[in-house]
């Protein structure tokens, strides 16, 4: 029975005779594809920095880094961008996940039939600028494999900064490090934008591997004063981290330092090989980070090395300058000190042109160097500004820095709005003045670090913008009350920065003992003689050098502040290191 | 001839390595006489990619989009094993969201499993409907892979620490749609083929697995279900969310290719029901719990072994960490392993020629897996 | 130790009475991991499998620890009464690397066997079917030791298709175009 039963029941499906079928049928209709569908790729050209990080997480080999007409490298974009072999591709769409810019995606196009090999190969974006509208696959931006948030760094509170010149940033332990670095995805996008050109990428995966020496020997292969770098440095690598397009930046500086500070003394891990004399000598003028630098790499080769400072201590600006509780003295005295190791001389008090002419250091040294930096202030050019209590910045913090007493009153202000103006107003904040900022333009406008700001504004720095000074007014030759008008921004029409213009009429007046200069620096060539000066080509206050920092005076170089323009710690270290090149050149040939 | 039986001659047949009745490339070398088995022997080889010796050289987050090419009709498995490893070396917690999301994943491609199986059982008997038909309906089920994937049979979905995206918006109610149509359809397979006598004629009684010896031979999956042995990884060692879920382990004596056929029908309106369940018990929340950054993702020292139930049954995964940024090994252990070889081989004598591929297919046997 | 851990630690304590070499190790609910003298394997397979009623042969593995120039064996042993995992690790010597059969106690052993013999020369005293499995003519090493490169290998024997000479790797691209020198101090040392 139940047989029969079976052996009828599947001309029930003779119904299916009568019915519409469920394929697709001519003329071809099509089919809607998923929003999520992982075909072919686009590549946003302009978006993309090309770190090759799509490059490297293919298993699949099929991504190819190429040079492109009409991209150029820039810093923070290698020029090159990718080109998928669509022969080798598997759609895994792992590239898109980890694209830091999020400029790479799958589309919903997927048929490609070709018998010829190089019919495959696809640049996203440049073949294919029309699937802009059929991007389908992209970047979430909440499920993502790379990690967008830097491990936060720990910080004296505001309340308790202001008590002392104790250090400010207390530094990752060796966890937080690790985790830091482990970020980094290595696309080395950050040593265009270094000055010095550091090899960054070898050193944070060395910290990832949990091997901190190896990171100290990268560290120290280009840059002599990484501790200094670490604590201090503008990071310019970390404006063009890849991972700074959607999120956090690697900590470079944080990073650099977190080596460096794990080594009381760098020579037992580096070991450095010391060349024989050579038999040359090398007078350098100014300890600043480039005169310094300089001695660090010639005295390695093998130079006999001078360096000849008018302050009590080495570091330039670095020392005079710079607040303690952002550079701790310890720090830099560990650095010279490891100078000294390798058998840079140095002489402190001794100012050029005052102790020792320019014209007998020419002649007893096969070459000199010269890294002055800037250390005479603009004065603002104001009525008033000759009166008692009527200081400037940088005298002001080397006379702090180098230990000495500056009476400030209870209320200074402080004028500008650069990193010199925010160092002043939070060292007189820890000598317990009340301080005030006075900036023309706006906060945004300022060219101090956004850190700087915040820490200033932390610490009860009260910051007035758009306020332009107008008038010192002083009692029995001493200030007493700063006069002031606020401005209103006009727009440039050339499309500039905006550009302040007083409010007629809208006038303001503070109380103070005490006001700071802060508006800029050049440089005091008072020791050159007139002859010097014919034969030193100085173009607006800058000694001209060429690629190896050679000047118009053939045995004289020149780096650091009073050559380059970027004017910070790093610079003026890749002044040095390539100086150390040129000299190389002149003098051995 | 002229009536007498003759002694018959042993003849050699090569069955495959292209063959419609097996799934990939695989060559079974049959010793015949007349139409009858002597006996076999299984050559595989022809779909070896290396893939467990190329994982020793990417990195770990490289593996991925590789193991789920070990298998075509069911990739998910090996997906959810490694991931699932990984996370155990690593102890990395997965968010519950994202385990009822691969819950559902496994069970729908487990539905595709059993359509494919269905239609090579069928078609393997002769029977040319049905094949048409489960392929056909398949496609609906891949139309939701492609949607919640990106991906119609590759998903590379299921990664460490959960998966790669949220459920898209309305993915429920086409899911259910879906579901609601594959029971009406169960209806029109079961007249088709299960119901059929045709059918019941050719798989009763044939291919039987002793049941006595099936697990000392290592059978696993419906098959061993088949002998009446209510051994289901689901069950035994509850991975994601399935001891959250209603159901019971399917089992029917027998041993013949009929039981396991039943077993399977079975298990796939309970695949039905833990799809409904799963996206009915389904909390909100996060779908991945990140790890590290992939080009420096280094898992601690040691190994584990996990398992999942397959369509097929046990699908397994050593993997072994020496620290590094890759894998030190990940041995891949799918059911035709087994199946495929040595059970194959044990089975074949006596065996009707014509019975080969369709007895071959009742035991799931998928070349890919044995060579990895 | 909790509770839950009870039937594991009761297992371990049985196999230590009889095997006292035996390094167990409680990994987890379920999951045993025993280390093993590579000569104890025969009689402790056949204690686990009939007096313990691990009837499961899930896996054999074999893990090339070339830089302890041993290879591990790893029998993966599975009691669906128990549920429990048993991994049983013995090492034996790289450079001649043999091992006793265990297919007496299990038939499908023989495939895992002739696998790991084909895949990393490990020689089975006592399996009559070593023959080639997967791999046909194979000239080279074993291809599953980790001396065996793959990338080598195939640049020696294929070729690559044409059409995409003109890559270029990022980070040199970078330091040639800063005139940046990356030392290399791993070389160095050596
Ligand atoms: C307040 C302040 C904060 C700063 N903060 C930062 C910062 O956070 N990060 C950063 O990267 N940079 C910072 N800078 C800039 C940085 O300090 C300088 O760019 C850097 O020190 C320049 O190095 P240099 O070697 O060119 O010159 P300097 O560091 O200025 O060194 C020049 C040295 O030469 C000496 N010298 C000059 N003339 C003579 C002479 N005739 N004889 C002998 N010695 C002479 C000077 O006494 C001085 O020590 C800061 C600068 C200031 C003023
Ligand atoms: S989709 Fe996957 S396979 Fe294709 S290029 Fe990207 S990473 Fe490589």
């Amino acid at each position: 029975m139940g047989k029969i039963k079976g052996t009828l029941l599947p001309f029930s499906a003779l119904k299916y005779l009568g019915k519409k079928p469920h394929t697709v049928r001519y003329p071809l209709e099509t089919k809607k594809i998923a929003d999520r569908y992982r075909g072919f790729h686009y590549n946003d050209i302009d978006e993309c920095i090309g770190c090759g990080t799509c490059s490297t997480i293919c298993q699949n080999d099929a991504i190819d880094m190429i040079k492109i007409d009409g991209i150029e490298s820039k810093k923070g974009d290698s020029g090159l961008r990718p080109r998928v072999d669509n022969g080798r591709c598997c759609w895994c769409a792992l590239c898109i996940e980890m694209c830091p810019t999020g400029s790479l995606s799958l589309t919903d196009k997927f048929i490609l039939t070709s018998s010829n090999p190089d019919d495959y190969l696809l640049v996203p974006g440049v073949d294919n600028p029309e699937a802009k509208d059929n991007i389908s696959f992209v970047k979430d931006n909440d499920i993502t494999l790379l990690n967008f948030n830097r491990v936060p760094m720990r910080e004296l509170e505001g309340s308790e900064r202001i008590k002392s010149f104790a250090e400010v940033v207390l530094g990752y332990v060796q966890e937080e490090a690790r985790q830091e670095a482990i970020r980094c995805i290595d696309c080395a996008l950050c040593v265009t934008a270094c000055p010095a050109h550091m090899h960054i990428p070898e050193y944070i995966a060395a910290i990832a591997d949990a091997d901190d020496k190896l990171a100290l020997k990268y560290i120290y292969d280009n840059n002599p004063l990484p501790e200094m770098c670490g604590k201090v440095c503008t990071r310019q690598c970390e404006t063009v981290c890849a991972m700074a397009h959607k999120g956090d930046a690697i900590a470079i500086r944080w990073l650099k330092r977190y080596a460096t500070e794990q080594f009381p003394d760098p020579s037992i891990v580096l070991e450095p090989k010391i060349s024989d004399p050579n038999g040359k000598t090398v007078g350098i003028i100014g300890g600043g980070p480039a005169g310094l630098s300089a001695g660090y790499f010639l005295a390695l080769r093998g130079f006999d090395v001078t360096i000849y400072e008018a302050l009590p201590k080495m570091g330039g600006m670095t020392f005079a300058g710079i607040p303690k509780y952002r550079f701790p003295e310890d720090s830099l005295d560990k650095q010279i000190d490891y100078m000294k190791k390798i058998g840079v001389k140095m002489i402190n008090n001794i100012r050029v042109g005052k102790d020792i002419s320019f014209a007998e250091i020419k002649e007893k040294y096969n070459a000199i160097f010269m890294g002055i930096g800037f250390h005479v202030p603009y004065t603002i050019g104001l009525d008033g500004e000759n009166l008692n209590g009527s200081i400037q910045a940088i005298d002001f913090l080397r006379e702090i820095n180098i230990g000495n007493k500056v009476d400030v009153g209870k209320k200074v202000v402080v004028i500008g709005g650069g990193n010199v103006a925010i160092d002043a107003a939070r060292v007189a904040r820890r000598i317990g003045a009340k301080v005030t900022i006075l900036y023309r333009r706006r906060v945004e406008d300022m060219p101090a670090d956004w850190e700087e700001i915040e820490g200033a504004e932390d610490e009860g720095v009260n910051i007035i913008t758009q306020g332009i000074p107008l008038e010192i007014i002083g009692k029995n030759g001493k200030v007493k009350t700063i006069k002031y008008g606020m401005a209103e921004m006009i727009p440039d029409p050339k499309g500039g920065r905006p550009r302040p213009k007083l409010i007629e009429g809208d006038e303001h007046i503070l109380e103070v003992d005490t006001i700071i200069g802060a508006i800029g620096q050049e440089a005091d060539y008072s020791f050159l003689t007139e002859e010097d000066t014919k034969e030193l080509e100085i173009e607006r206050g800058r000694v001209v050098v060429n690629e190896f920092k050679q000047t118009s005076m053939k045995n004289v170089f020149a780096g650091g502040d009073n050559v380059n323009r970027t004017m910070d710690a790093i610079s003026a270290i890749a002044d040095g290191v390539k100086a150390v090149e040129g000299i190389e050149k002149f003098l051995l040939g | 001839m002229s009536g007498i039986i003759k002694q018959e001659k042993e003849t050699t047949l090569y069955l495959g390595p292209q063959h419609p009745g097996i799934t990939g490339n695989m060559m079974i070398e049959l010793k015949v006489t007349g139409d009858t088995v002597q006996r076999g022997k299984t050559h595989v080889g022809y779909l070896h990619r290396g893939f467990e010796k190329l994982m020793e050289e990417r990195l770990w987050m490289q593996c991925f989009p590789i193991v789920c090419r070990i298998c075509v009709p069911e990739p998910d498995p090996n997906e959810e094993n490694l991931a699932r490893a990984i996370e155990e070396i690593e102890g990395r917690e997965v968010p519950e969201r994202a385990q009822y999301i691969r819950v559902l994943v496994l069970e729908l491609s487990r539905l595709t499993a059993y359509l494919l199986w269905m239609g090579g059982q069928a078609g393997s008997a002769g029977l040319y409907t049905m094949p048409q038909w489960t392929v056909g309906d398949r496609d609906y089920i891949l139309d939701l892979f492609e949607e919640l994937t990106g991906g119609r049979v590759y998903h590379m979905y299921i990664w460490a620490g959960g998966v790669r995206r949220d459920l898209p918006e309305g993915f429920k109610g086409r899911v259910l749609k879906v579901m609601d149509y594959l029971e009406e359809r169960l209806l029109e397979y079961d007249r088709l083929l299960f119901e059929n006598a045709i059918f019941q004629k050719r798989a009763i009684g044939v291919g039987v697995i002793d049941k006595e010896k099936a697990m000392e031979w290592g059978v696993v999956g419906p098959p061993l279900r088949g002998c009446g042995i209510a051994h289901d990884v689901r069950r035994d060692e509850p991975y994601e969310v399935y001891d959250k879920l209603e159901w019971e382990v399917i089992s029917k004596d027998g041993g013949d290719v009929c039981s396991r056929a039943y077993v399977r029908r079975k298990e796939i309106d309970q695949s039905i029901s833990m799809v409904r369940q799963v996206l009915d018990k389904m909390p909100s929340g996060p779908v991945y719990n990140p790890g590290p950054n992939p080009l420096k993702w280094k898992l601690p020292v040691g190994d584990s072994y996990v398992r999942t139930e397959s369509a097929r049954g046990e699908f397994g995964y050593y993997v072994v960490s020496d620290g590094s940024l890759r894998p030190r090994r990940v041995h891949v252990r799918g059911p035709a392993y087994v199946h495929g070889v040595s059970l194959l081989e044990r089975m074949l004598p006596g065996m009707n020629i014509a019975d080969v591929s369709f007895i071959m297919n009742s035991l799931g046997t998928c070349p890919p897996e044995i060579e990895r | 130790m909790s509770d839950e851990l009870k039937q594991e630690q009761e297992i371990a304590r049985i196999i230590h009475t009889t095997f006292k070499t035996a390094e167990v190790d409680i990994k987890r609910a379920g999951r045993l991991s025993i280390k093993l003298r590579s000569d104890l394997l025969p009689p402790f397979i056949s204690y686990l499998r009939d007096y313990l009623q691990f009837k499961h042969l899930v896996l054999i593995s074999c893990v090339d620890w070339i830089e302890d120039n041993e290879f591990e064996l790893v029998y993966h042993v599975y009691s669906y009464e128990k549920k429990i995992h048993v991994m049983i690790k013995v090492r034996i010597d790289r450079e001649n690397p043999k091992m006793q059969t265990i297919l007496p106690f299990w038939d499908h052993a023989g495939t895992y066997e002739r696998e790991i013999h084909e895949m990393n020369g490990v020689f089975f005293e006592g399996n009559p079917d070593l023959g080639e499995f997967i791999l046909e003519d194979w000239d080279n090493i074993p291809p599953m030791r980790r001396d065996f490169n793959t990338v080598k290998y195939v640049n020696e024997v294929y070729e690559w298709r044409k059409g995409r000479e003109d890559k270029q790797d990022v980070r040199e691209t970078i330091s040639k175009e800063y005139g940046e020198i990356i030392p290399d101090f791993d070389s160095e040392e050596k």
